[in-house]
């Protein structure tokens, strides 16, 4: 699944671990869905989207 | 370990982290005791035997009990790996004992298997592939 989570979190000049730490999971979770080899749970994507004020859409997009 | 959950944060992944090294503690030191304790401690007293059996049984249960709370208590990618190293454990666990069970009966194999080999096993698998998992996912 690809994301702009890296682009979000680079505009605001955000660490992984300051990332990781707002939507309580480790930093590795935050690089692993940062490189699409890991598809948050449900929870977490609801968390990064009220983060950014998006919709889970707009930031994760299927690849299909 | 950099670990938590969805909810709580690092206090409750390393409470249940310590947690299951507690219990693991416990859990091999009642086996020691229930092995070795009719040679060493009570010379081969049933009922001592039989208690110390109960005791690790117990312990035992609690143990399962704490790996289970453990899993729900960390970080979504550390269950993730978790999960898939126990499903390659038990499916190697599961193929290598019955394979062993029908070459056996086939008379293929010279030499008894101990139940501490095939523990070693699995604990190697598990290792294995919990560091295969991290590699993954780095």
């Amino acid at each position: 699944m690809k994301n702009r989570l890296k682009d979000l979190r680079a505009e605001r000049n955000w660490t992984q671990a300051d990332l990781a730490q707002q939507v309580s999971v480790s930093r590795q979770t935050i690089n692993a869905i940062e490189k699409g080899k890991f598809d948050p749970s449900l929870p977490t994507a609801f968390r990064l989207a009220k983060l950014f004020d998006l919709t889970i859409e707009e930031i994760f997009q299927d690849d299909e | 370990m950099e670990t938590h959950n969805q909810t709580g944060g690092y206090q409750e992944a390393f409470k249940a982290t310590g947690q299951l090294m507690l219990w693991t503690l416990a859990w091999v030191a009642t086996l020691a005791l229930a092995k070795f304790g009719p040679i060493y401690l009570w010379d081969s007293q049933p009922a001592a035997s039989w208690a110390a059996v109960a005791l690790n049984l117990v312990v035992g249960v609690g143990w399962i009990v704490s790996h289970a709370r453990y899993l729900r208590g960390i970080d979504e990618l550390q269950r993730k790996i978790n999960q898939d190293a126990l499903a390659v454990t038990l499916g190697v666990g599961w193929v290598s004992a019955f394979a062993y069970v029908v070459a056996d009966a086939a008379d293929l194999i010279s030499y008894d298997a101990g139940i501490g080999g095939f523990a070693t096993l699995l604990a190697v698998v598990y290792m294995i592939a919990t560091v295969v998992g991290h590699l993954r996912y780095r």
